[in-house]
């Protein structure tokens, strides 16, 4: 376990870059929302109508906001970090599971943010104006285990796919990576395509888990990515 | 003392180019190894395969007799910060020194703090905006402030002016006066680096030139001048010194070639009017790389 701790103080050695970030990227999808009710507002009139506010529920900034970034985070990761944990004499194996753990972090952080963001957003009933930005339908309209839950695994998937990428391109190069890159998309399409061919059955889980069920694509998802880099980075090299 | 690094067997090919062709060397731990030759024999290459830091084609490396593997406690007594180190966009110099001791028991405070500030890093510059020199510096507090038992330095003198260069030499000896180690690192200002080395390894072509304590590597390096005709005479008389270049200007011709020359070799030279000098260690190993010989 103390061999795997160094890899994760080198993934923490920028604190701001891979636990504030998360929080800014929130505070900015807030702000905007304001401002686009602002605006609205300004046109329409304050307060603003039963109806421009419950549209807000659709609000999907706090899911997509923050993607790019944790993607970007976990290529890093897996090219930059690796290379310096390998130079300052880190195993392949102890590098992945500090990372690993240092992706948990990053991932619990973000949702915990998006959690306190909920509390803020009840507590200022909705930002004062009345906008939805945490309190969102795909998050259940405020089940704090959903919002959690949910952007956790999706912070998680996101990492986790920066990393396996990453990790790839270290143990394959370029040409194979994209390749690697091409198959997954396939994988992934086959998948969708399965699921449409058995729409009926899809939609009956639907009915049964709810919200739960994206979740726990996105899990499996998630879970996938890692055990890939796991597997790709023994052959990984600088 | 321990066994040190054994090289068994290492070929390394990409694609249909072989960087390391069967490579058969041990480097003794405790000692200061220079890994010469010119650029593009596998220098690096060794390295990264002596640090796992990339995997054989073919061969084994032995740490003190054992596959290291993947165990971590054998990784840990590596350290090798390339002249290309990657670092994370992120990370400014104090992010990067203040991890550093976590990763070495051995870890030198003292020292690191001395050479940051002998180097003049600037500890809230991100690393990425360094200079070539003040990366290499980087590099050195990284490499020296470890403590590692297997220690390489790959080329680390990239970009440091010669104040910063003997700053590095100074401490290098200082470091390993404090704690003996086994410091691999490769050079091509091969004569400045020499009064540290105490072996030298010479890669040609991914092959193994010469491999040698540097008393015996200094004395191999001999020129011999003097008229073309007497000159070639010799050399045919001679077989065990060959021609490794040669110049030729107008009616008299230099050659270097391996020594020691013998007492009877040495007056048959000068019977034959050639002039026997010594050459420099740089000189050896460029003569080396210029020839396919590889001393047995």
């Amino acid at each position: 376990m103390t061999h795997a701790l160094r890899p994760l103080k080198l993934y923490l050695a920028n604190r701001y870059f891979v636990l504030g970030v998360p929080f800014f990227i929130f505070a900015v999808v807030v702000v905007l929302s304001v401002a686009i009710l602002a605006i609205i507002g300004t046109m329409q009139g304050f307060p603003l109508s039963e109806e421009v506010r419950e549209s807000t529920r659709n609000n999907v900034g706090v899911l997509f906001s923050a993607p790019g970034f944790l993607v970007s985070v976990g290529v890093y990761a897996a090219t930059r970090n690796f290379a310096l944990a390998l130079a300052l004499g880190v195993t392949r194996r102890n590098f992945w599971a500090g990372t690993a753990l240092g992706f948990v972090l990053t991932s619990a952080v973000t949702a915990t943010t998006a959690v306190v963001g909920l509390g803020l957003e009840y507590l200022t009933n909705h930002w004062f104006i009345g906008v939805h930005v945490f309190d969102v339908h795909m998050f259940g309209n405020g089940d704090v285990t959903l919002l959690f839950v949910g952007l956790f695994v999706t912070a998680m998937a996101c990492l986790a796919g920066g990393a396996l990428f990453g990790t790839l391109f270290r143990a394959y190069g370029t040409v194979r990576t994209v390749m690697w890159g091409a198959a997954i998309g396939v994988a992934a399409l086959a998948l969708l395509a399965l699921a449409a061919t058995n729409e009926a059955r899809v939609l009956a889980w639907q009915d049964a888990w709810g919200e739960w069920l994206s979740v726990s694509v996105v899990a499996a998802v998630a879970a996938a990515f890692l055990a890939g880099s796991y597997a790709a980075v023994r052959r990984a090299t600088v | 003392m321990t066994a040190g690094i054994s090289v068994i067997g290492l070929t390394k090919t990409y694609g249909d180019h072989t960087v390391l062709d069967d490579l058969h060397l041990t480097f003794a731990a405790g000692k200061i190894h220079g890994l010469l030759g010119a650029n593009g024999t596998g220098k690096t290459t060794l390295m990264s395969l002596m640090s796992r830091h990339t995997f054989p084609t073919r061969g084994r490396v032995l740490l003190d007799d054992r596959e290291f593997g993947e165990d971590p406690r054998q990784a840990q007594r590596l350290c090798f910060v390339r002249e290309n180190q990657l670092y994370n966009d992120a990370f400014k110099v104090r992010d990067v020194l203040r991890i550093a001791p976590d990763f070495y028991p051995t870890w030198d405070a003292a020292t690191t703090t001395r050479l940051v500030d002998r180097f003049r890093l600037p500890p809230a510059t991100v690393v990425k905006k360094l200079s070539r020199g003040q990366r290499s510096a980087l590099a050195i507090v990284l490499a020296l402030g470890s403590r590692a038992d297997f220690t390489f330095l790959d080329e680390p003198y990239l970009g440091l002016d010669p104040g910063a260069r003997e700053t590095f030499y100074e401490e290098l000896i200082r470091s390993y006066g404090a704690q003996p180690r086994t410091i691999i690192m490769s050079t091509h200002l091969v004569d400045e680096a020499a009064p540290l080395l105490e072996e030298v390894v010479v890669l040609n072509q991914g092959r193994v030139a010469l491999q040698a304590p540097l008393e015996e590597a200094e004395a191999l390096a001999l020129t011999l001048s003097g008229p073309t005709t007497s000159l070639d005479r010799w050399l045919q008389e001679h077989p065990d010194h060959p021609s490794l270049t040669r110049r030729t200007l107008g009616p008299t011709a230099t050659v270097t070639t391996l020594g020691p020359l013998s007492d009877a070799e040495s007056a048959s030279a000068s019977q034959a009017q050639l002039r026997v000098t010594s050459t420099s260690l740089q000189g050896l190993v460029a003569a080396l790389g210029n020839s396919n010989h590889e001393v047995a």
